[in-house]
Order: structure tokens, then sequence, then C-alpha cells
């Protein structure tokens, strides 16, 4: 009789174990899954028991007579009471139009230039795309003063003249000054890269024999482009509304200088005497982002196949837009970023040699007397002659201590949230029909697609209390900033990881090479560029991130707060330097990233 | 009653979202200490403080009650023996706390040579000052020392009442001004500053009363309500019977054209201002507001709209601004300060010629450093050299009448325009806040507190200005 041995339930328990931890992408997607289903879910919680907690001196206070407890009456009031309308209704539909202006405006300029970029014989296209990317590189909010300085008139928006009405008596409607349209406006041209590089890299990379064969059976042009081309760039389109939409909604600081009421801006304004109120918007515009992200997740599962039944070509041709076209073009968009990125920086740099915030008396008057370097070169602290108390900026330690600051965070930022979200994107694309691996992914991408302003709200309200007092560190700046930019990192690397065949690992296991080997000499220098993006997008949104910030600490404490607080004190010269220190730093370490590794934000579209 | 439905679900929803969350916390801790301290009067802290006899006092309260009887020098020698090698932190809504350190730092070395202190002062944005005490208030020993801090309304209801911040009385300031610690009722301002109306006089208005800003086509720039609350106290403000009384003086010197334009306006708010109980010329006061909101030109700072006003392009604008921006005007072809006119300071003019608000100092209910605290506290009010970096300002004015002298007898701030610029003829605080001259509206802690969510509420629900 054969003697039946029962299997070592206990061993092969432990042999799974052993297994599934071998496999560094495991405990990769567990370590990060349960620290990110942290770093998001905490936060949400706090502000949502915000909602519910008495504050004393406010509504809530007002309304129960209690200054402790918690209560629902702030959900009351801000739905039923008579403020409704001003507080929350009005906001809310404001904030949508911005949202869904916003990205209108960004796909059509930036992907209508990204198919100029990849798919016709346009000229300067180097140049171009290197240009189209500035805006994204100055804080939003600069644009919009300058927009202020360009089209504001005494007798439309009841202020001094701005540019146009000073020297040629152009009088701009009062909707084109302030309101919805120049918010969508500077919003739609500051992320209209986004939607460059995005739709640019689909354009730049999709399989030109739908379009060949389409032309084959001689099919309009017109319907070639809404059949095939449309189609196709589809998931970059949608992308790129994933990332304008949410940052649209939590923008604080354009539609705060462009006179236009959103849930950002009545969240501050609400915050002194509403305050629990003012976390509910905080939610609300939360859930604009859970509700984006499913949208995304639905888009994601109905994505089509293509197959082409006919004759195939073999390389991309690009359109010829004619002899003349192809500089037309040139320099039509030549002219519209002259306007979008050089003009901006022109007129920083001339604001900082200006005798009063915009004082333009040397153009009116034709002298140069009216220029000065007072507010470069002042070295005391004087009151007088517009100086409001600071040293020049070149000896103003409060902007030099705020650089760096800045600096740090920014690289601190960039190096954990790019290396998090390389990692996440790495062991995602291991394990991309795992539910766990896909939770991970999605709990990564959720903090972007929440509003700064909530987001900022949020962690100020986890890491103020009694056992956690973060406020004003550089520590919760990290903090915040990593789980905001872990996105850029995870979906760059996700989508480059996926180009990656899992036989070239295998094949590295076989020869017994470790992880760590795996990724520095096979997998991180084939996709060198995407990973390096995960970095350089993190740093650069970092270095001048208002809204992330705005909450979480003092008047100088990094260079965004500080250059808001010049702008709005109405010091431009000061804000305008810290502009062009911020833009410098961004090309300085554009640059070295590019001839260091051969990587650039633009890498792969612009002309290459 | 769909919006009370939708709001009722929504709460659910969230409620039991929360709570699972929060877990068991805020279930048994959590919601038994409100209950408990539910029926606790609102002014707990300072109150209190005040009620409990000398000898029970205990911490920071007994603290400051010594301090209250010490000599600045005796202060000094306290702190000297405190912070020594020590940070001090301090936060403010000035800048200027900055400035006065390394001075104060200055005197506490001429008593001993040694000593040394490090300090950080931090400003923080909008309100945030406010969350920023409230969430340091709750650990056990806090980061910063003191405060100096601006809006009495929020700091009576969120700041004392909750017993946050503890007001400390120098001995010499309180002498200065004819008082003394126990007798002095309030908080202890640093100095008054003052926001005035002022008009581009490159054009043809003229603005002879203060209803002519609210009038038909004006347009003032102002830093709206709900950007700086101060300016939402001196609404609040005009309401007291007081203020009230002086536009209702200025309304009966209005023309009969421009008292039938008003009319029905403060007819159309009679019922209102006895709704909120106010006083015989609560009307008056309604009205001016609901104009003046549904008027005003809303700007980010009173930086840009001094650099708006004083350009000649912005003919006949008007504006309530900080006076002292006018100090950082450099002349140029289009920029000057005479394109200017001080509505106060122009013959004839009737009415109130702006508002005044006060920088408070107090200690944290906490403070790592109180002695060093007190003795800050007393340097700023008590010397010229400590009130020095506000005082070579014109439009701030220290509440000690020696300081303001010996401020005045330094800068000359009455003829800080020279003669050649009137408007920066700084008229001090005595004439500002006279009747019948400056008419500065003042801002009372304790009567803001009070209406703020009456009359507060009242100006909340009113339309405001979109220009066209």
């Amino acid at each position: 009789m054969q003697e039946y041995t029962r299997p070592d339930t206990r061993a092969i328990f432990k042999n799974k174990v052993k297994t599934w931890f071998s496999q560094p992408q495991n405990i990769i997607l567990l370590l990060f899954g349960i620290v990110l289903t942290f770093s998001t879910v905490a936060p949400v919680v706090a502000i949502i028991k915000d909602t519910f907690q008495i504050h004393p001196g406010t509504i809530d206070q007002h309304l129960t007579k209690r200054t402790v407890g918690y209560t629902i009456v702030n959900y009351i009031d801000l739905f039923t009471s008579k403020l409704a309308r001003e507080n929350l209704w009005n906001p809310l539909l404001n904030t949508v139009l911005l949202s869904i202006l916003t990205c209108l405006i960004s796909i059509l300029f930036g992907g209508i230039f990204a198919f100029l970029v990849t798919r016709t014989d346009m000229k300067f296209k180097k140049y171009l795309s290197s240009i189209f990317i500035f805006p994204y590189i100055m804080p939003q909010w600069t644009l919009a003063v300058v927009w202020q300085h360009m089209f504001y008139s005494n007798k439309v928006t009841g202020t001094s003249d701005g540019l146009l009405a000073s020297l040629f008596g152009i009088l701009f409607p009062n909707w084109w000054c302030q309101g919805l349209f120049p918010s969508a406006m500077v919003l739609g041209l500051h992320y209209a890269p986004f939607a460059y590089i995005l739709i640019g890299g689909i354009f730049k990379n999709m399989d030109a024999n739908l379009e060949e064969a389409a032309t084959i059976l001689d099919t309009p042009k017109t319907k070639i482009m809404f059949k095939v081309t449309l189609p196709m760039i589809k998931p970059a389109i949608l992308s790129t509304i994933l990332l304008v939409f949410g940052s649209a909604m939590g923008s604080y600081p354009v539609p705060h200088y462009l006179n236009f009421t959103t849930l950002s801006t009545k969240y501050i304004s609400m915050n002194s005497k509403y305050t629990g109120e003012a976390s509910i918007l905080a939610i609300i515009m939360m859930l604009f982002g859970v509700l984006i992200l499913g949208m995304n997740q639905m888009s994601l599962k109905s994505r089509k196949n293509y197959t082409t039944v006919t004759g195939k070509s073999g390389q991309l041709t690009k359109i010829r837009i004619g002899k003349a076209g192809k500089y037309v073009v040139a320099i039509i968009f030549t002219i519209i970023t002259f306007f979008t990125s050089i003009w901006p920086i022109l007129l920083f740099a001339l604001e900082t040699f200006l005798p009063n915030p915009g004082d333009y008396s040397f153009l009116y008057s034709g002298n140069f007397a009216y220029l000065t370097t007072k507010w470069w070169a002042t070295n005391e602290n004087i009151t007088e002659n517009g100086m409001y108390g600071q040293p020049g900026i070149l000896y103003n330690g409060t902007i030099w201590h705020a650089f760096l600051g800045t600096l740090m965070v920014a690289v601190a930022c960039a190096l954990i949230a790019g290396t998090i979200g390389t990692l996440i994107g790495y062991a995602v694309a291991k394990k991309r029909r795992n539910k766990w691996a896909n939770y991970v992914n999605n709990v990564a991408f959720l903090p972007y697609l929440m509003p700064s302003i909530a987001v900022g709200a949020a962690f100020f309200i986890l890491f103020s209390n009694e056992k956690i007092n973060l406020f004003n560190t550089y520590t919760l700046l990290i903090i915040a900033g990593v789980v905001k930019y872990i996105p850029f990192a995870s979906r760059s690397s996700l989508n480059s990881m996926l180009q990656i065949s899992g036989e070239l690992e295998e094949a590295a296991i076989i020869q017994n090479a470790s992880w760590i080997k795996r990724m520095t000499k096979i997998i991180i220098p084939i996709q060198k560029s995407s990973i390096i993006s995960g970095y350089l997008l993190p740093f650069m949104t970092c270095l001048r991130e208002l809204s992330l910030f705005l909450l979480l600490c003092t008047q100088g404490f990094i260079l965004s707060t500080t250059l808001d607080y010049f702008d709005e004190m109405g010091l431009y010269a000061f804000s305008s330097a810290i502009n062009l220190i911020l833009i410098v730093t961004i090309l300085v370490f554009n640059t070295m990233v590019n001839k260091l590794t051969g990587a650039s934000l633009d890498d792969g579209i612009g002309g290459k | 009653m769909k919006k009370k439905l939708l709001a009722t679900l929504l709460t659910c929803s969230l409620v039991v979202t929360g709570l699972t969350a929060c877990g068991g916390a805020s279930q048994d801790g959590g919601a038994k200490a409100p209950e408990a301290q539910a029926d606790a009067p609102a002014a707990a802290g300072e109150e209190a403080a005040a009620d409990v006899p000398e000898e029970e006092l205990e911490g920071i309260d007994l603290i400051i009650k010594e301090a209250e009887g010490m000599t600045m020098e005796e202060l000094a020698k306290k702190a000297i023996e405190e912070s020594n090698g020590k940070t001090f932190y301090g936060v403010g809504n000035s800048s200027r706390g900055k400035s006065a350190l390394p001075t104060f730092i200055e005197y506490l070395q001429s008593i001993d040579p040694n000593y040394t202190m490090e300090f950080e002062w931090q400003q923080p944005k909008n309100n945030k000052i406010f969350e920023q005490l409230t969430s340091d208030s709750l650990k056990s020993e806090g980061t910063f020392a003191m405060t100096l801090i601006q809006d009495g309304n929020q700091i009576q209801s969120k700041m004392v009442d909750t017993g946050i911040l503890k007001t400390f009385i120098p001995k010499e300031w309180a002498e200065a001004n004819g008082t003394s610690a126990d007798a002095f009722e309030g908080f202890l301002p640093l100095q008054t500053l003052n926001k005035v109306f002022m008009y581009n006089c490159t054009g043809d208005a003229k603005f002879t009363n203060c209803w002519d800003f609210v009038y038909e086509g004006s347009h003032p720039l102002f830093m709206g309500v709900d950007s700086e609350i101060v300016g939402k106290n001196f609404l609040m403000m005009l309401t007291e019977d007081k203020y009230a009384g002086w536009l209702k003086a200025a309304y009966d010197k209005l023309d009969a054209e421009k008292k039938a334009y008003f009319e029905p306006t403060i007819q159309s708010v009679q019922a209102d201002a006895q709704d909120l109980g106010l006083g015989a010329n609560g009307a008056y006061a309604l009205a001016w507001i609901k104009l003046w909101v549904s008027s005003y030109n809303e700007q980010t700072d009173d930086g840009p709209i001094c650099n708006t006003l004083v350009d000649a392009s912005a003919k006949d604008q008007s504006g309530l601004l900080v006076y002292s921006k006018l100090r950082s005007v450099e002349e140029s072809k289009s920029v000057s300060v005479n394109n200017i006119k001080v509505a106060a300071y122009e013959d004839g003019y009737t009415g109130i010629g702006g508002y005044g608000y006060c920088h408070y100092l107090f200690l944290t209910k906490n403070s790592p450093l109180p002695w060093t605290a007190c003795a800050f506290i007393a340097y700023m009010t008590n010397t010229a050299e400590g009130f020095d970096a506000w005082g070579k300002d014109m439009g701030g004015y220290s509440a000690n009448p020696t300081v303001a002298k010996a401020i005045e007898d330094k800068y000359h701030h009455s003829q800080g325009g020279g003669g050649e610029f009137p408007a920066k003829d700084d008229r001090g605080y005595d004439w500002w806040t006279a009747e019948g001259k400056g008419e500065l509206v003042l801002e009372d802690p304790i009567y803001c507190s009070d209406v703020s969510f009456t009359v507060g509420s009242w100006i909340d629900v009113l339309d405001h200005y979109t220009p066209e």
C-alpha cells in the first residue's frame, strides 16, 4: 500500500511568500500601496473632519452657540443659506467653465502646434519647440499680471492705463480684461505645452499606416483628419484634459488677479469666517478629481485597436504646407510665441528698471533718465523712492533665502517623487493586469487630479495638530510636493516601461544579474529620456508652485510665495526679478540635464 | 427644499466616510470633550484669567502679572536670564518685527555685552496667522513667543475669547497713557494705522463729502472686504452710534440733488437697521455701506491702488488705501504724489476721512520665552528705538504719546511733503481722529466681534460691483 504524504502547507505558504518577495515589483507595490494610501487618504479624511468641526469665531460657532465639538451646520448653511448662490453655486459654475475653456484652449493651441511641428514641413521647428514651453516654465499668474499691464485702461477697468491704452489709445472691453475669458486664456496658454508634449508625442510616434492607407483609398483629407488622425490622438487629448482640468480648477492666483470668482478664490476668501464651509469647497474640488479619474478609467477600458487592410507604407511622411506656407506658418507662430513667451520676459526685465511699478514714463517721453537701477542696486533698507523698505534685489536677503529654500524643496521633491514614480511605473508595468498594481497606479495619480489649493488645505489641516505641527517647514512642503508630483514620474515611467519587452529583463535574470544591475544597466538606460522627464517635470513645477504651497508656509519662505507677496503689494520690480531668476534657473537646469543626458522636456518632439 | 435634501444627503454620506475614517477617536474622546464643554461660555480665556485672584494665578498669567509691575530694565534682565543663546520666534502681520528684533538684542547687549539671541520672524499670508497661532497653541510649549497682529474682530473671537493670546500691559506704557495695567481694558496696541480716502486730481472730479465716494458713477479702488478683514471691520464700525452720527451729519450737508439720490437707499434699509438693532442713524450707515459695496472696484492690495492713483492717466479715480503708501512714490513724467489729493486735507471736506486699525501685541499662552516676549513688547511700546522700524513711516502712530512725540521730533512727518507734496504732510493721530477734522473710523474689537454675524452677514449678501 502506497503511503500518502500530506503536503506541508506551511512550507508551501513559506515558499510562496519567499517567491513573492523575491520579485522586487511586489515589494515596491506593497510598500508604496500602503504609503500612498496613507498620504492620499489621510489629508482627505482630515479635511472631511474639518467640515464637521466647530471653529471658534466663525459661522459654525455663531450658529451652534458652541466653541468646540462637531456639527453638520456648515453643510446646511453652505447649501441652503442666502449666500449659497454667492458662496457655492456661482463659484462652482465659474470653476467648471474655467476648467473646460482652459482645456479647450490648451488642446487647440498645443495640439495644432504639435501637429505642425511633427507632421508638417514647417520651418524653425527647433526654435519654436523650445520657446513654446516657456509659458509653462513661468508662474501662471505672472502672465495674468502681464495681461493686466497690457490691456487694462482707466476708462474700462477703472485703473491706470495699460500699455496699449497709453501708447495707442486702444481700449479693450471688460470681458477681455477681467473674468472668465482672460483667466482661461492665461491658463490655456500656460498649459498648452502639456498638450503639445502629450499630443506631439503621439503624432511623432503614431503608426502612419492608417493615414497612408486612407490616402491610398482616396479618402478626403478632412475625413482622414476626423476619422483617422483625431481618434488616434484621442488618448493624448484625454490625458491633457486629465492633467489640465484639475490644474485649472485648483488654480488660485490667475482668477484672483483677473477678478474671477472660482472655488479656489472663494476658499481663500471664506476661510476666515466660514472655515468649515471653505473646507467643504475643498472637498467638492477633490470630488471633481475623483470623477475625472473615473472617467479616465472608463475611457481606458474602451480604447480601440486599428489594423490596416490595404497596402502599408514604410515611413511617416510629412504633410507639405507649401513653399511659402512653411515659412508663413512658422512666422505666424514665431509672432504668437513672441507674445506668449518672449514678451513677458522682456516686460519682466524692463519692469526692474522702471521708477514706479508699471510707470513707462520713458516710453511716453522718450527720456531714458526715467529708468533706474535702484531696484537692483540699493543696498540699504530705505522707505523713500519706492523701495517700500526693501533692499535692492541683489542685496535682498529675503529673495535669496527664498531662492535657496525653493531650490532645496524642488530638488528634494524631484529626487523623491521622480524615484518613487519611476519605481511605481516599473512595478505597475510588470504587473499590469494585477488589481493591486492598478490600485497603486490610481492612488498615486489621484493627488494630481485634486486641485492644488485643496491638497494644500488638506495637508495644512493634517499636519497642524497637537502632535505634529509642520507648518512653515521644508519637510511639509517636500511631503506635499512629493505626493502631488509622483504622477508626473509614475505616468512617464509607466508609459516608457510598457514599451520595454519583458524578455530583456528575463535574459538578464537568467544571467543572474541582480535587480539593481538590471535597472541601472538595462531598464534605465533604455528609457533614460522618459525617466529624466519624470524628474524634470516635478522640479520645474515645484520651482514655481504657488497654489499647493500657499497655505503651507509664510511669505518669504520660498520664491513663489515671495513673488506672490510682491505682486500683491504691487512691487512688480521685485516680482519680475524673481520671475527672471526662476526662468534662468529652469533654463540652466534644463540645459545641464540636456547636455549631461541628452534628454529635455520637449524631447523627441521638437523637430528632432 | 431640494437644496436641503441635497445638503442632508451629502452630509450623511460624508459623515459616514468621516466618522468611519476617524475611527474610535472621534466617537469616544472626540465627541465627549465637545459635549462636556458645550455649555462653557465662549469667552473663556482672557476674562477667566482676569477674574482669578492674584495669588491663584499660574503659568503665563502669573508671569504677565509680575511683568506688569516691572520696569523695562527689570524685564530686560529677566529676558537676558531666560533667552541668552536661544532662538526667539515671533509672528506678525507686519514684517517690521524683523527689523525691530536686532535693535532689541542690541539693547539687551547694552546691559549684558555677552548676551546673544537668534531670532526668526514670520509673516504669514492672508488670514493664516490665526490658523498658525491656533495650531501652535495646541502644543504644550509653543514655537512663537509673541505676536504682532491686526484685525480686532478675529483677535477677539478666535484668539482672546479662546485664551490663545494673552495681553501684557507694560508699566511705562500704562503710565505714559495715564493708566495702570489693572485699570486698562482692551488689547495693547503698538500703533494705529490709517487708510484714507484719496483721489486723482488730474481731472475735474471733486470729492468734498464722504458721500461723494458712493455717489453715482464713483468706483473707488479698495482692497475688498473679503481679502482684508480690517476693511470689513471698518464697514461694521460705521454702524456704531458715533460713526453713524458722523455719516448722518455729513449727509445733512449734502445739496438737495445728492440727498435726493441717496434718499431711496436710506429708506430701503430702514427696516434692516431696525432688525439689526442699530441706533437712530443706523440706516445712514447701512445705506453708505450698501452703496460702497456695490461701487468699489476691488484690487489685490493697497500697493497697486497707490500705483494706479498717482498715475496721471487715472483721471478722477479715487481710492481708500493705507496713507503711508504715498511715501514710496517716485516722481516721474506720468507719476507724481501731486496727482492725488487726500480728501480730508482739502478745505471744505465733510465727513469721515478714512479708517484706523491697530497692530496689537500679545504673548502666546504657551510662549516658550515669556519674559523675553514681555521685554520685547515693552521695548517696542516704550522706546523710540523700539518703534523706529514703524515710526520712520508716515501714517503709523505709536500708542505711546511719549514715543509718538519722539518719533515726530526725529522724522518730522508733519512736514513730510517738504513744502512740495502737501499730501505727504501727515497731520498726526490727534488730527485724524478728531470730529470735524480727519474723522477716522476707529476699529473696536468688541463691537466688531459682536456684530460680526449680524451686520457682518448683512454685508456678505450685498451685491458687489463688477466693471462693465
